[in-house]
């Protein structure tokens, strides 16, 4: 009987499935992760498993081995996505660079299976470095800097290092209001903190430079050169909400 | 005059600068301070013209003493005037900075009394913002024509960035609708930075301060004179070539001034100008074209309807179709809907297997393009040799079908 493999969907949990995937020779129908709500397959058996952070350490040093460090990220950039059945993706390629069929398996970025992850990885990459830019901080009690974000995928953990090193000496909250969890910043070090009851937009708040920002972005636009749809590619609609220049707008719309 | 008021005045007065990238600079945040440079550059947000905004781009002043025509600025326009005190910039850079609206400042301002005067001021803040503050983020200050070289140095040690513009792209336009202004003004400052920087280059210490580590950069006006693309190409690969610019920025001429000199004030901008010399641009500097490969003194004018790279590809017939599967990097570059991204998968993929058709779509080769340009096993017989006249209406942008009017004369279109 063929299994449906769950996890904690944690990168972590994932890499501790396939190592028991490997270890008691399991014979998986799906991997998914406990959020998921998609309804259960009924012709399979669910078969949890736990994550163990030294299975994952063991399977990151086998990947680190057969291909490169580089892969590895890839891949953990790729299972960012979150999209629906990225983790059989993910494991087809495991299983083909382990069967060492092809020693260069691990080089060719354009095998079957690793141009769709390549691609996927890059579009979070993408994502990631982009939300640098569209975080806006408002200044809160004992001047904290606070600010609410809605990424398509689950990229808060890959700008952690940027915003650490840019505002090292400042205390600040960046918030995934999507999925629940935010990078807490105290002058020493970051770490992650949960707001159970959070309500989306409480971090929204508004000061005179809020104002003055608004007013230099309307003035800088060339009214004679407008181009809404050249606007709209490349700065996507789903980022408006928390963005103060841009709020405006959709509330006119 | 509040501080919004100045800003506004101030913003929409710097507005027709189109330099807006924060790369190039990988200036770590100072201990204790503010603040660092991201070397890939970040856009924070993108104005209602699509344009990114990466830095709080503004003008000290805009009381200018010159009368240049194409500038909003110049003393015969009868605009609002303002000027910036220090305290009040420095603190919006910093809260700006703060909230992550922006990457840091963009300072430019209409020449007040002299050029040693203005500049002074300029430094004077990138100074204040670098030492007392121990702000880290980036700053791009313009210099100003005719500066003392001791300003221009103390800039070059604050600024991430510098530039000077060209405007015209020819010397004796330049005089003519600048009174003030000549090409020998524009390149002084231009090549002391350039000069400075091969010094700072040379020294290996890693205690030598970093020198203008994100370089320069430079724009012009494309439309509002008579000058050929051809002409613009080759001074623009200049300015990479010796003066080792970072970037070179076209701005399409928007009628802001009446005056005999100039378009008159109904000329829409030249958008897709613009846009295909951005596109040449490009192939100069990320698909190693030379100048006069892609425009020569036969065809002074890039093709509106077709971007450069096609162009160049249906003018050399001879070199395509190109096999993927051997020819070199470089060919395989400057094949029509094929970039960077996708060369460096073709190249490092080749070496594992076969590259097909189908695999190009994935890698997101825009084979609506490359398909005429390119040699695989699958080549139907007929694409093996590449007919200009023949491809050349395929490429076109078909023009869109609408429902037909029933009462207008305009013939039938009927499909050839």
């Amino acid at each position: 009987m063929f299994l449906s493999i769950q996890y904690d969907s944690t990168f972590e949990g994932f890499l501790s499935a396939v190592f028991e995937i490997y270890r008691q020779h399991l014979e998986v129908g799906e991997i998914r992760p406990d959020r998921s709500a998609a309804p259960a397959d009924m012709f399979l058996q669910p078969f949890h498993i736990e994550t163990s952070e030294e299975s994952a350490a063991r399977l990151h040093r086998a990947i680190v081995n057969f291909a490169s460090e580089e892969v590895y990220n890839l891949l953990h950039a790729a299972f960012l996505s979150e999209e629906e059945g990225v983790e059989m993706k993910i494991f087809a390629f495991l299983k083909k660079l382990f069967s060492g069929a092809d020693p260069s398996y691990g080089q060719n970025p354009a095998s079957a299976e690793m141009l769709p992850l390549y691609k996927l990885g890059q579009s979070v990459r993408r994502e990631a470095g982009g939300m640098l830019g569209l975080v806006r901080f408002a200044v809160g009690p004992d001047n904290m800097l606070c600010a609410e974000i809605e990424p398509k995928y689950d990229v808060l953990m890959l700008m952690e290092a940027h915003f650490s090193k840019r505002f090292a000496n400042e205390k600040w909250l960046i918030y995934d209001s999507k999925r629940d969890y935010g990078l807490f910043h105290d002058r020493t070090g970051c770490q992650v903190v949960t707001l159970p009851g959070y309500k989306s937009g409480a971090m929204d708040l508004k000061d005179s430079f809020t104002d003055l920002w608004r007013e230099f972005y309307k003035s800088i636009a060339i009214k004679e050169r407008e181009n809404p749809k050249l606007l709209r590619r490349c700065l996507p609609v789903r980022y408006w909400n928390h963005l103060p220049e841009r709020s405006m707008a959709t509330a006119v719309t | 005059m509040d501080v919004r008021e100045k800003l506004r005045i101030l913003s929409a007065a710097a507005k027709y600068d189109v330099s807006c990238s924060s790369s190039g600079s990988s200036r770590c945040a100072p201990p204790g301070g503010l603040g660092d440079a991201c070397s890939a550059g970040i856009c924070h947000t993108w104005a209602a013209d699509g344009r990114c905004v990466s830095l709080l781009k503004v003008l000290l002043s805009n009381a200018c003493k010159y009368d240049c025509a194409y500038c909003v600025n110049r003393r015969s326009n009868d605009v609002p005037r303002a000027t910036f005190t220090p305290k009040e910039l420095i603190q919006l850079t910093i809260e700006f900075y703060r909230r992550n609206y922006i990457e840091g400042l963009f300072l430019s301002s209409a020449v007040i009394k002299d050029p040693d005067y203005t500049m002074e001021l300029l430094v004077k803040i990138a100074r204040e913002l670098r030492t007392v503050h121990r702000f880290g983020g980036y700053i791009h200050l313009k210099a100003i024509p005719g500066a003392s070289a001791r300003l221009l140095y103390e800039a070059g040690l604050y600024a991430d960035r510098s530039s000077v513009n060209i405007e015209v792209p020819s010397d004796k336009s330049l005089q003519y609708l600048a009174p003030e202004k000549n090409f020998a003004s524009v390149y002084a400052p231009m090549n002391f930075f350039a000069e400075r920087k091969l010094e700072y280059k040379a020294s290996v210490s890693r205690y030598t301060p970093s020198f203008l580590p994100a370089g320069q950069s430079t724009q012009m006006i494309v439309g509002a004179s008579g000058e050929s693309d051809y002409q613009i190409l080759s001074l623009t690969s200049g300015f990479y070539n010796k003066q080792k610019l970072k970037r070179v920025y076209y701005s399409g001429y928007v009628p802001i001034n009446a005056d005999k000199r100039l378009p008159v004030l109904t000329t829409k901008p030249p958008l897709v100008r613009e846009h295909r010399l951005y596109q040449a641009d490009w192939l100069m500097r990320f698909y190693k074209f030379r100048y006069d490969e892609i425009l020569d003194e036969a065809h002074p004018n890039l093709d509106l309807e077709l971007d450069p790279k096609i162009g160049w590809a249906l003018r050399h017939p001879e070199m395509f179709p190109v096999d993927l599967q051997h020819a070199d990097y470089e060919m395989i570059l400057r094949v029509p809907g094929i970039g960077v991204k996708s060369a460096q998968l073709i190249v490092s993929g080749r070496r594992f297997a076969k590259i097909r058709l189908e695999q190009l779509k994935k890698m997101g080769v825009v084979l609506k393009r490359a398909k005429y340009f390119i040699y695989h096993p699958d080549t139907p017989a007929s694409l093996r040799r590449l007919y200009p006249e023949m491809v050349r209406p395929l490429l076109l942008p078909r023009p869109k079908s609408g429902q037909l009017d029933l009462f207008g004369n305009t013939p039938l279109a009927l499909p050839a």
